[in-house]
């Protein structure tokens, strides 16, 4: 399978290697279609049916979309997701931008970039309960702390001002290590030879950072940026964990529902549907982050 | 490079030991058992009785060499989310434990075996269990969609240490009575529990409400569209119930003056500083907790925290049943589980023989002797009040309860999922303050046409 | 830690005039600016932040589970006990567990950690590699259609989690492979759309240069991916490893799905048994809090040893 191409100098790389491509695409494709793509196009036809689990999937049509475009509930759970995201992204990102930052300045110590992941080696679920704990109204440590400061006890999960804070914090808490590992990694890749530039002209600390690291920084921010928010939208096990989308509705997120209608309803067809829009909801978002941020491109070159 | 070049090799490596796994696992499979024997799959979410049923499979198995039982045990989420998974596949359990708010959705959609069209189910006498309790598992065609394994009911949990300090005695807990309007003797011992940051007591001169150091009673939520710990006794004190019939009603009553003056009164106690506001206990509320640690004097809850309750260090737990109302006597709600026959069930002969034996004298003798639930056989219930009265335990409340028919059902109906979905945020909006009971009125009406 | 004595090429704070490889660590000479201690402090105020949880979980992993509540607030261990390591490791009787407010479902746990580490191990190996071999088509490759068949590989990343979950449990099904570890293994072997576009995103950077002079010597373009490429992205290859791991070891819903019996229970669905049994009872907090913190341990371990690894084959990436 050795490629054709590459012999002639000076036509080096622009030979076309489509045989090669396809075959070093080919195992991902496999992936791609069985993993991704055949589930998506069964839960798009599921989004036109009436589907309960053992009576056959029934078409309706635009039915479930009607539905859904006149369920409050539906409209809330967006607001209130989006709402969590804006938080839960804006928050992280500042932080493990921060962190790795600090992390390539400071020290190249081992243990230190152990200790920034240590969050993420625990679940969801158990962070989530965690944090329960430790957040309690009553017996918690932290509102303990708040205490003795001599400040107000807070409902961090049982209010519905704090709800979605709350659970904002307790995910960026687990990702921020694993997001400052991957901005990190970013800053890696940038050459030492740019900030030598650029402390020759004299330039300061801050300038450097907003003026060279964070633009080279694009291409893998953008990533960093994209990846999070798509994982940010499909919030899910905190919230089922911590406040069950309590209190009323405050913190009834769009994946809960999902959830609720197809496990805890039955209702596949409802749950596909409302699945659809968080897929277009991602698509659009991500869209526009990719052309912002032009995350496909680099400037290194 | 050197570096580069050992990750290179040792990825290699880990991709050849991939490789290797792969082709070991892709062999064999589920391991089967010996050809002529069907094994069947049992599911069960509570792992503290995992092993009473542990040993009777041994013993269901001893007895029919031809079957064998494999259980599985998962945490009650996990319990649903998979068993549904399996239903979509036809990768679930042969038989697994059921829950009342879950089997109408299953029996509805044809996932469960009647019982009787089955030849070792068919001919069990449901006279022989608890009364009343076979009733529940009775779909709407007549069709009986579980064998009952065990009841609950509910009672109040109390540290005795906390009430002889107020200067009362176990025994002012046994009779009290209650009323929606001024909440009767129950709520002068709730009023009299409650202390606040000064030491003043809730029925004392000067207590302020805003600065409770322990609680009369302990919150245990909103409780959702049933209540069941919450305020289900309470209500069916007065007389109400859930729904026109004891199972399968086609109507709600949620727009009775009685249930609304219930919940009013309930969630009036956080005003007046007998019970903790919604901030302090949100949608995961603790009551044991706040048992333990003194926030709270005493705790409605069920029959199945008995155990949890009497593990809690530093209590010296006491039990009262729940105050009369203006029937005229204490009324707790009345629940039970069942097992159920999955209808994709490749063996359902064999697993009707499995489920006779869980719903036989013998079988829930030995879970009675577990001492961790009430099983539905008369015989297994006095093999589990026995149980707990070794341990210290005087579980005669819940069991009397039983006895004197001073009981109502859990509300069984259809579409349970989603009338809970829409009646949850509600009831969380009524003890936080936001609305009004009267409103119920309103939502009875959205409920009964989900019925419809 | 101590610093590593043979200093890489890493970008460093050396404002050094000359190249980065003859830039010697010169900084430790440096004095304590107070912009440095301004940034040691904000670094080891979000470790605080960061550690405060598993001081939180030790500590109520070596308490009584029944004396927790009563001492909610305590800094240390309430009622010192190992019981919550020991039902962990299934080392006490059902009845003690369950008196301590545990589960009486027993552990296997050396069996469940085997098929953890057979999981993780080979849909790390699989899905970074295969991953790597499309970034590289994607990167490298000239071909037509390149940019359309990314952009549909891109899609891939948006499609929610809900929608797979049961139509791959079906797939899986009917390969016959439920209950087995292939079976919790399949969907993550062969690629993540994540893992194909962080690494496109590092081998775009690979200079050109030392690529094309490898194939004016005659290289193919296969031999410029393992000898060039991969070796160049060791850094991005390996964080990207390293995660895959932790992720493929932490997942939870999917293996509780595909899994029946002991044959396939990795340690995350077997310690899932910790948490709430009944929807009123609590969990054994104790255990539950053993039972994280010993799965959490491997990965720690792990990370130490190749973290090392980033850390020193960080220069490749730097060389021009």
């Amino acid at each position: 399978m050795a490629s054709p191409s590459v012999r002639a100098p000076g036509r080096v790389g622009r030979r076309d290697d489509t045989r090669l491509a396809l075959l070093f695409i080919l195992p991902a494709s496999i992936g791609l279609v069985a993993f991704y793509f055949w589930p998506l196009v069964r839960g798009i036809w599921l989004s036109f049916t009436s589907w309960d689990l053992l009576s056959p999937a029934e078409f309706v049509g635009l039915e479930n979309y009607r539905a859904m475009a006149a369920d409050p509930v539906f409209w809330n759970a967006v607001r209130v997701t989006l709402l969590y995201v804006v938080i839960n992204i804006g928050l992280q990102t500042v932080v493990a931008l921060v962190i790795a930052v600090l992390m390539q300045r400071l020290s190249r110590s081992t243990l230190l970039r152990s200790l920034v992941l240590a969050p993420y080696l625990v679940s969801n679920v158990v962070a989530a309960l965690v944090f329960l704990w430790i957040l309690d109204y009553q017996l918690g440590i932290g509102n303990q702390v708040l205490e003795w400061v001599g400040l107000d006890r807070i409902g961090f999960f049982t209010s519905e001002a704090w709800a979605i804070p709350t659970i904002a914090v307790v995910n960026v808490w687990r990702h921020m290590g694993y997001t400052a590992l991957l901005i990190f990694a970013g800053l890696q890749a940038i050459p030492p030879t740019t900030y030598e530039a650029a402390r020759v002209d004299g330039a300061s600390e801050v300038r450097t950072f907003f003026g060279i690291t964070l633009p080279l920084l694009r291409p893998i921010l953008g990533l960093v940026l994209i990846i999070s928010v798509i994982g940010s939208f499909q919030v899910f096990d905190t919230v089922a964990v911590t406040t069950n989308g309590g209190p009323v509705d405050a913190s009834r997120v769009l994946q809960l529902y999902i959830y609720d209608k197809a496990f805890g309803q039955f209702d596949f067809g409802y749950a596909s549907a409302l699945s659809v829009a968080m897929l277009l909801i991602l698509v659009v978002v991500t869209f526009f982050q990719y052309r912002m941020t032009r995350a496909g491109q680099t400037d290194l070159n | 490079m050197h570096h580069a070049r050992r990750i290179t090799a040792s990825l290699a490596a880990a991709l050849a030991a991939g490789t290797l796994a792969l082709a070991g696992c892709a062999g064999p499979g589920t391991a089967a058992a010996s050809e002529d024997s069907v094994v069947l799959d049992y599911w069960l979410w509570d792992a503290n009785q995992l092993p009473a049923y542990q040993r009777c499979a041994d013993e269901f198995e001893r007895r029919n060499p031809d079957l064998q039982v494999r259980i599985s045990q998962y945490g009650w989420n996990d319990y649903w989310r998979k068993l549904t998974a399996g239903f979509v596949a036809g990768a679930g359990p042969d038989v697994f434990t059921d829950h009342l708010t879950q089997y109408p959705g299953f029996a509805q959609r044809g996932l469960l075996r009647d019982l009787n069209t089955l030849e070792a189910t068919a001919d069990v006498d449901y006279g022989e269990f608890q009364e009343g309790l076979p009733d529940l598992w009775v779909g709407q065609d007549g069709s009986q969609y579980g064998m009952p394994k065990d009841f609950d009911t509910v009672a109040l949990f109390y540290d005795t240490n906390a009430v002889t300090e107020a200067g009362l005695s176990p025994e002012d807990l046994q009779d009290l009575d209650w009323n929606p309007e001024d909440g009767g003797s129950f709520e002068k011992v709730i009023a009299h529990l409650t202390v606040d940051e000064n030491g003043v007591r809730g029925d004392e001169e000067g207590f302020d409400p805003d600065r409770v150091a322990v609680y009369g009673l302990a919150s245990n939520g909103s409780g959702g569209m049933s209540g069941q710990t919450t305020w289900s006794w309470l209500a069916g004190a007065t007389g109400w119930t859930f729904t026109d019939k004891d199972v399968w009603g086609t109507e709600y009553h949620f727009d009775d003056p009685r249930v609304q003056a219930s919940l009013k009164w309930l969630f009036g106690l956080v005003e007046k500083g007998y019970m903790a506001p919604y901030e302090e206990v949100g949608t995961e509320p603790n009551p044991q907790q706040a048992l333990g640690s003194g926030r709270a004097a005493i705790s409605a809850n069920g029959s199945w925290m008995l155990g949890t309750y009497a593990n809690l260090e530093g209590v010296d737990l006491g039990i009262a049943p729940p105050p009369s109302g203006p029937v005229g006597h204490p009324v707790s709600m009345y629940n039970g589980l069942a097992d159920s026959i999955s209808a994709q069930s490749p063996d359902p002969e064999e697993a009707a023989r499995w489920v006779a034996f869980l719903g036989s004298d013998d079988c829930q003798r030995i879970v009675g002797e577990a001492g961790v639930v009430f099983p539905a056989r008369p015989a297994g219930t006095e093999a589990a009040v026995e149980a707990f009265e070794e341990r210290g335990l005087d579980a005669s409340v819940f069991t009397d309860l039983v006895e004197k028919k001073q009981t109502f059902f859990f509300p069984v109906t259809e579409e349970f999922g989603a009338i809970d979905a829409l009646m949850t945020p509600m009831m969380d909006e009524i003890y936080i303050g936001d609305r009004d009971v009267s409103t119920l009125t309103e939502v009875n009406e959205q409920v009964n046409g989900l019925l419809r | 830690m101590t610093e590593t004595t043979t200093a890489p090429a890493a970008p460093t704070t050396v404002p050094a005039p000359d190249t980065p490889r003859a830039a010697p660590p010169r900084r430790r000479r440096r004095r304590v600016s107070p912009g440095r201690v301004l940034a040691w402090a904000v670094m080891i105020l979000l470790l605080l932040v960061t550690l405060f949880p598993f001081y939180w979980m030790l500590r109520t992993a070596l308490s009584s589970n029944g004396a927790l509540y009563a001492n909610s607030t305590s800094l240390l261990p309430v009622d010192f006990s190992w019981g919550g390591f020991e039902r962990v490791f299934g080392l006490q009787s059902t009845e003690e567990a369950i008196a301590q407010g545990g589960s009486g479902a027993s552990i296997d746990f050396w069996l469940y950690l085997r098929n953890s580490v057979v999981v993780a191990t080979v849909v790390t190996a699989c899905q970074v590699f295969f991953s790597a071999m499309a970034a590289y088509a994607f990167s490298r490759l000239r071909w037509r259609g390149r940019n359309v068949v990314f952009g549909v590989f891109l899609l891939s990343l948006m499609v929610p989690v809900i929608f797979t979950l049961l139509p791959n449990f079906l797939l899986v099904r009917e390969l016959g492979l439920v209950d087995t570890l292939l079976g919790i293994m399949l969907p993550g072997l062969f690629m993540t759309p994540f893992a194909i576009f962080f690494l496109r995103q590092f081998f775009m950077n690979v200079s050109t240069e030392v690529e094309e002079a490898a194939l004016i010597d005659g290289a193919s373009k296969v031999r410029v991916f393992f000898a060039i490429i991969i070796p160049m992205s060791v850094g991005p290859i390996a964080t990207i490893s390293i995660l895959t791991y932790i992720g493929s070891w932490n997942d939870y819903f999917w293996p509780l799905m595909v899994s029946y019996t002991d044959d396939s229970r990795v340690l995350t669905v077997a310690l899932g048994n910790f948490n709430a049994q009944t929807p009123q009872t609590g969990p054994d907090w104790a255990g539950l809090m053993a039972a994280t913190l010993v799965a959490a341990l491997p990965m720690i371990l792990l990370f130490l040893v190749f973290a090392r690894r980033i850390v020193n084959s960080i220069g490749f990436s730097g060389i021009k």
